[in-house]
């Protein structure tokens, strides 16, 4: 690991003014940037440790929103029984995440901004690496093996995957991002955040130098009742998703007037099924449609040797969760 | 006194181990010592081109940096294969040449852990590279060695094609097997200091005295000038066994730069610098006649080997010991690649082979329309298949019934995909589990005070397995002392003779030297009071006193404590030495052993076969739309001759099932195939399973006794439960789904594949 310089901010402005330097990066739960240091995939010459702010810690439930601060823990707002109560699905997927002592350690806004799992992205011993090493080529597709990567949202030049769980429910179920920058406050569609790699897989999200995830809100809607995350994965806990759905059905007797899919495990961002959306809302949910609607989110797939079975995989894991959230609804 | 054997015994060094005071290797720090960093290739095939060490050499803290052209003195060995004790044959920084991905190319020194990290990331290196292929080939694989005897690489008896055209059915199958690393909690490590001619390593290590041996005659020092020290071990699972190059290059830079070195490799590098288990592919021909009885086997285990070893772990010697059968061929080949060599990894054979042989088994079951149970049962023998010689005792189907029972194996749905729970598919599986009984040579010298306290010291190791505990036990019950009152001292090179730890021989055999060397300590304080004027022993003739419980006894009923017999005596304390050797074990074996080497008798000898049995029974979950593969509930029953320790030996066979558990459905190394490299050198990614994975796990221990194996009549069980465990997941799979896996780990991505 590369020596660097360390500062705790105390203010939010002093935070940013840090963060914008030259070689900086914000540090907080440190279980994503410690971890790629150590590896010597990231070298920063200063670590911005913002975790002595202690404003953005809190989160809320209110009626008509749900309120996170960039530093609340994962684990105490899995643990809350409002959010349990209000959005299940945000709760399961915060579980369903990496082990406990991560967990504990992590913060909601380093969370989604995460990098990838991609094996030649975390080894520097691999020469080609976009994301890493921009216009240096890419492992993975010249030959590499590709069974955890992007069949939703890749490119020519990256197919590395989003890993995580918790974006999943945001971006289903339209969340926004506050930030703090150089310029300014400003507020994001959490959908927006994230770039797709397209030929600069090295820029992944619209963060400017500085910038600052201070909070993550999100409309309360009747979908988030009744929703569930439900993540395909090759053990029981401590493991990425082989494929994962967040999903919240709104029910207007048999008809479907509200349905929200988020996927995770397949794509290169977190990533929202509008198409299998749209062909639920206005009709009824039962087996084929959950099915169809599992299907749809794939359509546009385009899938590579070794990630082939994200395909199908995806499709029942959509039709699974969907299917779990209407049981629980009750009805046919 | 309380009976010590065969009873619940917590281990003596736990409380050490739970609070931070039981020292490992790498927690010596020798006065002034300096850190060592590796520097690793990129790249798998060709040659180092250059080498820039200057901005390294410039950091902060970084007292030198070697390289194969400056590192002065670096000594090599030959590698365990080739008869040597080395981890491999072809050692890193001896040329220029690259040979596999991961292979150090520079040795850095600095004051400090992470300097020396830094300096290696400085280095600049520039490679010549070549093309490797680092899956083998099984199309050009070959057998090495020849000849039809148990040594040989293949054996014919009968005519196997015959065996098959007489067949009511037959199976042909085969099954895959991945590469996986061990991954011991414990980093290698290695610590040298020089004082000197003098030399003292402190290593983690199966085998302190193949270190020693191997150390001083690369030196050309006498082995008393050479301590090696391994008092407790986190783990090592076959990866710590050999002379391995991290330990000779830290030797080498601790002597040139003329203080002592410290180096703990990083788990990266653990991938890379040490050994593997290979990947293999496991090729079934079986044929049964309608009642189930065999009628052919044929095993063709083909394991992928380095190309500068023959890395032969000879699993069709087991599977041809398990069924009768009238026409058995098998046959062991290997086939290169561009890796470092592979080694051997718990149970390096059977838990490849059983995977296959157990799942060809079951797909022979169904064909069959017979319960899987019953097919084991009607191929049972008590004769070896090949050698004709009778098992020396062989509880394989007491073991069926037995889990049959605890499991509910009856209550199983008779079709396939007949049994569901929810969104789950359910079903159940069951497969043999074996081990050989390898009885190595070993020794012990035992030393009894008066007062009551004994001390037993001997070049063992315990590598977490509990040895500590089970030698305080055996001598405890013998001399007639609290389990407290005997002091066990181990992992020294200076100790008496103990074999590596492997193979699951350390608690027979060295429990025997123990048991021995007791023995003899019994005698030798027989003889004092027997000849003495005065107690209640004096004037008997002393090879009529008997031990028994720590009391001796003459013919007449007379009877004294050996504590009280032993304070009697002008001394008052005695020592002795105890020398276990099988009556099977050749002189050869004998003096591999001595040098370094893994020599042992069995598990077939010229009259009997020594193996130990279980039986394990997997209740699998699929789910319908996550295609998850769970195992609610995983049974196992066992008999290894005397239980010397129930709770220790309780965890290894768990652990071992857990072990097998991970094989089944979790455990790969993934690779990167243009660039030859291993793709996910990390605990996050390579899987093993977590405590959620495992839910109802139940051990049983079944009684067996075996007269023939050892004086205490033990079997080892360090490697027993991880056998069989994957077939029977996998057979639990197919009956829960119709979809026969036919290569470990069986993953979601298979299910959905298949």
């Amino acid at each position: 690991m590369k020596n660097f310089a360390y500062t705790r901010p105390r203010s939010l402005g002093d935070a940013t003014e840090a963060a914008g330097n030259d070689g900086a990066q914000i540090i907080a739960g440190g279980t994503t940037m410690v971890d790629l240091m150590k590896i010597g995939v990231l070298a920063p010459e200063t670590l911005v440790d913002i975790t002595g702010l202690g404003d953005l810690e809190g989160h809320a439930v209110g009626t008509d929103a749900l309120q996170f601060g960039a530093l609340a823990r994962m684990s105490k707002v899995a643990d809350d029984p409002a959010v349990i109560e209000a959005f299940p699905a945000l709760s399961e997927a915060l579980w369903k995440a990496a082990s406990p002592q991560l967990r504990n350690a992590a913060t909601l806004g380093g969370n989604i901004l995460q990098r990838t799992r991609c094996p030649y992205f975390r080894d520097t011993a691999y020469a080609q690496c976009n994301k890493r090493d921009p216009g240096s080529g890419c492992a993975a597709l010249d030959g590499g093996k590709t069974s955890h990567h992007a069949i939703l949202g890749g490119s020519e030049a990256c197919v590395a995957m989003y890993p995580g769980d918790f974006a999943q429910t945001l971006v289903a179920f339209d969340a926004q991002v506050m930030t703090r920058g150089p310029g300014g406050t400003r507020t994001i569609p959490f959908a927006e955040l994230h770039l797709l790699p397209g030929d600069t897989p090295h820029v992944e999200t619209v963060l400017e130098p500085g910038e600052i995830v201070t909070a993550i809100t999100l409309p309360r809607i009747p979908a988030m009742a009744n929703s569930h995350y439900l993540k395909a994965r090759d053990r029981e806990s401590y493991a990425f998703a082989a494929a994962s759905a967040a999903v919240g059905v709104e029910m207007d007797g048999d008809t479907v007037r509200d349905v929200r899919i988020g996927l995770g495990g397949v794509a290169a961002t977190p990533w929202r099924a509008r198409a299998a959306e749209d062909a639920l809302r206005g009709g009824p949910l039962n087996e084929e449609t959950a099915r169809e609607a599992g299907r749809i989110a794939f359509e546009e797939a385009v899938p590579l040797e070794g990630s082939a079975y994200k395909m199908p995989l995806g499709a029942d894991v959509v039709a699974g969760a969907l299917l779990t959230v209407k049981s629980r609804i009750g009805g046919e | 006194m309380a009976q010590t054997i065969n009873t619940e015994v917590t281990r003596v060094d736990a409380r050490r181990k739970v609070t931070g005071t039981a020292s490992y290797a790498a927690d010596s720090i020798p006065a002034g010592m300096l850190h060592g960093a590796l520097a690793c290739t990129a790249v798998a095939m060709g040659r180092i081109a250059g080498i820039d060490t200057a901005r390294a050499e410039a950091e902060p803290g970084v007292v030198a940096v070697f390289t194969h052209e400056t590192l002065p003195d670096y000594k090599t060995v030959k590698g365990f294969y080739a008869g040597g004790p080395g981890s491999a044959s072809f050692w890193p920084m001896e040329g220029t040449e690259i040979r596999y991905a991961g292979q150090p190319f520079a040795y850095v020194v600095a004051e400090t852990a992470a300097a020396a990290r830094r300096g290696a990331d400085l280095i600049a290196v520039r490679y010549e590279e070549d093309a490797a292929q680092i899956h083998m080939d099984p199309g050009e694989s070959f057998i090495i060695g020849a000849g039809e005897d148990s040594e040989g690489m293949t054996l014919t008896k009968g005519d196997i094609e015959a065996g098959l055209g007489a067949a009511a059915q037959t199976v042909e199958a085969t099954y895959r097997t991945p590469f996986q690393h061990h991954n011991p909690m414990e980093m290698f490590a290695a610590t040298a200091e020089w004082r000197g001619e003098q030399l003292t390593v402190w290593m983690p290590s199966q085998s302190v005295r193949t270190l020693r041996g191997g150390i001083a005659k690369a030196y050309g020092l006498p082995e008393t000038s050479v301590r090696v020290l391994s008092p407790f071990v986190g783990g090592a699972f076959g990866s710590k066994a050999g002379v391995t190059p991290y330990a000779m290059l830290t030797i080498a830079a601790a002597r040139a730069v003329g203080a002592p070195v410290r180096l703990i490799v990083t788990r990266p590098q653990m991938y890379t610098v040490a050994t593997f288990r290979p990947e293999t592919e496991q090729k079934f021909r079986l044929g049964a006649d309608a009642d189930g009885k065999l009628t052919a086997f044929e095993h063709v285990e083909i394991a992928q080997t380095s190309r500068f070893d023959d890395v032969v772990n000879p699993g069709t010697h087991m599977t041809r010991s398990m069924y009768a059968c009238p026409n058995i061929h098998t046959e062991q080949r290997l086939a290169r690649s561009d890796t470092n060599s592979g080694g051997f990894m718990r149970a390096p054979n059977e838990m490849q082979t059983f995977f296959g042989l157990e799942s060809a088994m079951d797909e022979l079951a169904w064909k069959l329309g017979m319960d899987p149970v019953e097919l084991r049962r009607v191929n049972d023998t008590n004769r070896h298949p090949v050698k004709d010689v009778p098992f020396s005792s062989r509880s394989l189907m007491e073991s069926y019934d037995a889990v049959s029972r605890s499991f509910g194996w009856a209550d199983r749905g008779r079709e396939v995909g007949s049994m569901t729970d929810g969104d789950w598919l359910v079903g159940y599986g069951c497969a043999t589990a074996t081990y050989p009984t390898n009885m190595s040579p070993s020794s012990a010298r035992v030393r009894m005070q008066g007062s009551g306290h004994a001390y037993v010291e001997l070049a063992a190791h315990d590598v977490g397995t509990g040895s500590y505990t089970i030698f305080a036990q055996i001598a405890a019950a013998q001399l007639g002392l609290p389990v407290e009152a005997v002091d066990v001292v181990m992992g020294e090179a200076d100790l008496p003779l103990a074999p590596i730890a492997g193979g699951s021989t350390t608690a027979a055999s060295s429990g025997s030297a123990v048991h021995i060397a007791c023995t003899n300590i019994a005698r030798g304080v027989a003889e004092k009071v027997a000849a003495q004027k005065d107690g209640p022993l004096a004037g008997l003739d002393p090879a009529q006193i008997t031990l028994e419980n720590g009391v001796l006894k003459g013919p007449g009923g007379e009877s004294q404590s050996l504590a009280e017999a032993l304070a009697s005596t002008p001394m008052g304390e005695i020592e002795a030495e105890g020398q276990y050797r099988h009556p099977a074990l050749t002189d050869k074996a004998l003096r591999m052993t001595y040098h370094g080497g893994y020599g042992v008798a069995g598990p077939v000898t010229p009259e009997m076969a020594m193996f130990a049995f279980g039986a394990q029974m997997a209740e699998v979950h699929v789910h319908r739309y996550t295609h998850e593969i769970r195992v609610p509930r995983l049974h196992g029953a066992f008999a290894a001759g005397t239980w010397l320790n129930r709770k220790t030996a309780h965890s290894q066979l768990m652990g071992g099932m857990v072990w097998g558990l991970g094989s089944a459905l979790h455990e790969i190394t993934e690779v990167d195939t243009p660039r030859a490299r291993f793709l996910n050198a990390n605990i996050a990614e390579y899987l093993i399973p977590v405590n959620a994975d495992v839910r109802e796990l139940r051990v049983e221990m079944l009684e067996e006794r075996d007269d023939y194996v050892n004086p205490l009549g033990v079997k080892g069980i360090g490697e027993l439960g991880i056998v069989g465990t994957a077939a029977a997941v996998g057979n639990a799979v197919y009956h829960a789904t119709g979809k026969r896996l036919t290569a470990i780990p069986m993953r979601i991505s298979d299910i959905v594949s298949a």
